[in-house]
């Protein structure tokens, strides 16, 4: 982005300037200079900043390249098919052109033909041949406007029969719409032979110029230039027609494809929404079940901490006060037997002190905060063992506390349910617990010999899907490795970007859970 | 026994530092030499308290009780120290002794261990209490010695490259005591070279995410 400042430096009274800043878009800042009324703009280009979802760059990626390829493939279909269109209108037009030409060039011949006996035997100035042959060109007027024309070469008109007013006057010089002398060109090519010459014309059956092509040859001892005409307007119109057509067939195909693409887009643009819609909901709905979760597990913990808090511990501390109030009593009134209440009394808080110890071991072990997870998974497995004489043996690396809270926790609670699952359904005899730091973090692994069960069958249980969460949750991997009668293997990395530097010096990392106490050990 | 031994109380509840005080003073053959709040405290105060025990809180902000005991142990290695802790299971027990602890107390013992504790300690012998002798080895085997906070820094130093002088330099102690450490760390790993120790940090992920360059 062209972060570079660039100042330009304009003047002018202040609401101008200031209107000049608000129409220019790129502009940042616009701020007085201080003296007199110049002012100074920072131009540098203000990029609007362009929020675009992954979604919504898939969507780009997908109709981008379509529009192009649509407009190119249009583009070369209109190019070609106009191409195609005006070859063969161009053929048609020679062709109807020289049929036309082929035409005139007969019906002069046949005409002289016709007369070749008068102008054959006749002198050169024998008029009464000349006024026959006048009489009866005069007279194969043919169609709607089709006429033989004889001008001597001198320029006279001699035979015009729709336009008899032309008769006897020299034309010479007369030029037509173009500003072409017609009939110096007619009595030129005359002079030379024959041949054809194209030119405007009024036509006689409605006085409106159009375009006209004449065959004419010479009777060269009378010094005549004898010929015929006919409009070709129709031609040149049919021919404008066709073009008209094809350009309208371009249009409409350019329309077609256009459909095509936006019907091509629209799926896109709905597939796509639609495809979001259902993910959101789809991730709504899982969000849903899990805060449900969240708040079922939260209810039920609660119910219990305070079930054990009141049954138990608030049970034992009353015990405990009527004990005191017993001895104070005792002491009051002198009676040297105080000491067999308070030492009831010491009794039953230590009663008190050892259930509040596992009731917060039980909420969350404070190994794993004072010592790390080592000990922490140690401590489990001795218990797990001694709990269900399954045989467990623990492996580790002699490091301790790598892990950030939210690693030790994650992992810890994988192990807790994995071994509750063993446990529960496994029906194994033996457990190897294994954690260890590497290169791309630190991995629990823990497997058991027992049942196994089909990868199939598996009903993604509540377990499993928590230790998988509780990986993703922490950005870390897990897998679990299944096959019925092989026992079961999982397999949980937190990534290295949870582990802390077991330099004291370098604070750890801020964690969600409170610090712990205990820093380095 | 010409004079009192000095004992220094290390809690962060005062409740429980009073407590023991109170309960010590009872005694003709100690005297209390301070109450402090935690470990760094007394790490700061070791010359002016000059204790013969230290009992010593598990959990206290600033320092708990196995970094500070490290720490007195390198200062002034005579020194008793008996951790206190509210934890009974033998992964607190065994880690306390492998920081220097000579004793290990459970708070809600009765109160004439904490004497009974006092004595054996001073008689250079592990005083462990009721009930704790029987859970020390893990049944879950893997029984290798943990390396301590303290080890571990030096560990990750030493494989850093930096020298003996240069290790006892950035953490303040003599050149001796980082010998110590490392014939400890040494043993406890089972590696007698120096390469051979960043090998085994590189491999275990200890030299990950330090800044180092790998």
């Amino acid at each position: 982005m062209g972060n570079k400042l660039e100042f330009r430096t304009i003047a002018g009274p202040p609401s101008v300037v200031d209107a000049i800043c608000r129409a220019l878009p790129f502009t940042r800042y616009c701020f007085d200079h201080g003296t007199d009324s110049s002012y100074r703009i920072d131009m540098t280009l203000r990029w609007p900043r362009l929020y675009i979802s992954y979604a919504q760059k898939l969507m780009l990626l997908a109709s981008v390249p379509l529009i192009l390829a649509v407009a190119a493939i249009a583009l070369v279909v209109a190019a070609q098919s106009r191409a195609l269109a005006e070859r063969e209108i161009n053929a048609l037009e020679t062709q109807l052109i020289e049929a036309k030409k082929a035409e005139l060039r007969n019906y002069v011949t046949q005409a002289r033909n016709g007369f070749y006996f008068i102008y054959g035997s006749a002198a050169p100035d024998d008029a009464e041949a000349k006024q026959r042959v006048g009489q009866i060109l005069s007279a194969m007027i043919y169609g709607e406007d089709g006429q033989f024309f004889v001008y001597d070469y001198d320029g006279t008109a001699i035979v015009s029969p729709r336009e008899t007013e032309r008769i006897g006057r020299n034309l010479r010089g007369e030029r037509d719409a173009e500003d072409t002398p017609v009939v110096d060109r007619l009595i030129e090519i005359a002079r030379s032979g024959d041949g054809y010459h194209t030119y405007l014309w009024p036509k006689p059956s409605t006085g409106v110029p159009a375009r006209k092509i004449a065959y004419v040859t010479s009777f060269p001892s009378w010094q005549w230039a004898v010929g015929t005409g006919v409009f070709i307007d129709d031609i040149v119109a049919s021919v404008a027609t066709s073009r008209a057509e094809v350009e309208a067939r371009v249009q409409r195909t350019f329309l077609y494809i256009g459909a095509i693409a936006l019907i091509a887009l629209l799926t896109v643009f709905a597939t796509g929404m639609g495809l979001n819609l259902r993910e959101r909901r789809l991730a709504d709905a899982k969000l849903k079940k899990l805060t449900q979760r969240v708040f079922d597990a939260q209810e039920e913990e609660r119910g219990r901490v305070a079930r054990e808090l009141h049954d138990g511990i608030s049970q034992i501390l009353v015990g405990v006060r009527y004990a005191l109030d017993n001895a104070l009593r005792r002491t009051k009134r002198g009676d040297p037997s105080a000491a067999a209440p308070l030492e009831k009394g010491i009794a039953t808080l230590a009663e008190a002190i050892s259930e509040v110890r596992r009731i917060s071991r039980d909420l969350r072990p404070g190994v794993l905060d004072d010592l790390g997870l080592g000990p922490a998974l140690r401590m489990l497995a001795d218990e797990f063992g001694e709990r269900t004489d399954i045989d467990v043996s623990f492996s580790t690396v002699v490091f301790r506390n790598r892990l950030d809270n939210d690693a030790k926790i994650a992992l810890y609670r994988i192990a807790q349910e994995a071994l509750t699952n063993i446990e529960r359904h496994a029906r194994a005899s033996e457990v190897t617990i294994d954690l260890r730091g590497h290169k791309r973090g630190a991995t629990l692994r823990i497997t058991d010999n027992g049942i196994g069960f089909s990868p199939k069958a598996r009903t993604a249980g509540l377990g499993l899907r928590n230790m998988q969460e509780r990986m993703d949750q922490l950005g870390g991997q897990f897998y679990m490795h299944a096959l019925p009668g092989e026992g079961v293997e999982i397999e949980a990395t937190a990534p290295l970007t949870h582990m802390l530097s077991p330099d004291p010096a370098t604070s750890p990392p801020e964690s969600k859970t409170p610090p712990i106490k205990e820093d380095a050990a | 026994m010409t004079r009192r031994l000095r004992i220094a109380i290390v809690d962060d509840h005062p409740m429980v530092a009073e407590g023991i005080q109170s309960i010590l003073e009872s005694y003709d053959d100690v005297e209390v030499a301070g109450t402090l709040n935690s470990g760094r405290a007394v790490i700061d105060a070791l010359d002016t308290l000059n204790p013969d025990v230290i009992l010593m809180d598990l959990n206290m902000p600033d320092m708990g009780g196995l970094s500070a005991t490290e720490i007195v142990l390198e200062q002034r290695p005579g020194t008793r120290i008996v951790i206190l802790s509210m934890h009974d299971s033998p992964e607190y027990i065994s880690s306390a002794l492998n920081h220097g602890a000579m004793g290990y107390l459970l708070k809600d013992v009765p109160t004439d261990e904490i004497k009974q504790a006092i004595d054996t300690v001073m008689r250079g012998e592990r005083y462990l209490c009721t009930g704790a002798q029987g859970s020390l080895t893990p049944k879950s085997g893997g029984a290798r010695e943990t390396l301590t906070g303290r080890e571990q820094t030096i560990l990750l130093q030493l494989a850093q490259g930096q020298s003996n002088k240069e290790v006892a330099l950035t953490l303040d102690i003599s050149v001796r005591t980082v010998e110590t450490h490392r014939k400890n760390i040494k043993r406890k790993l089972g590696i007698s070279s120096t390469a051979g120790l960043t090998r085994y940090a590189l491999e275990h992920g200890v030299l990950q995410g330090t800044g180092v360059d790998l």
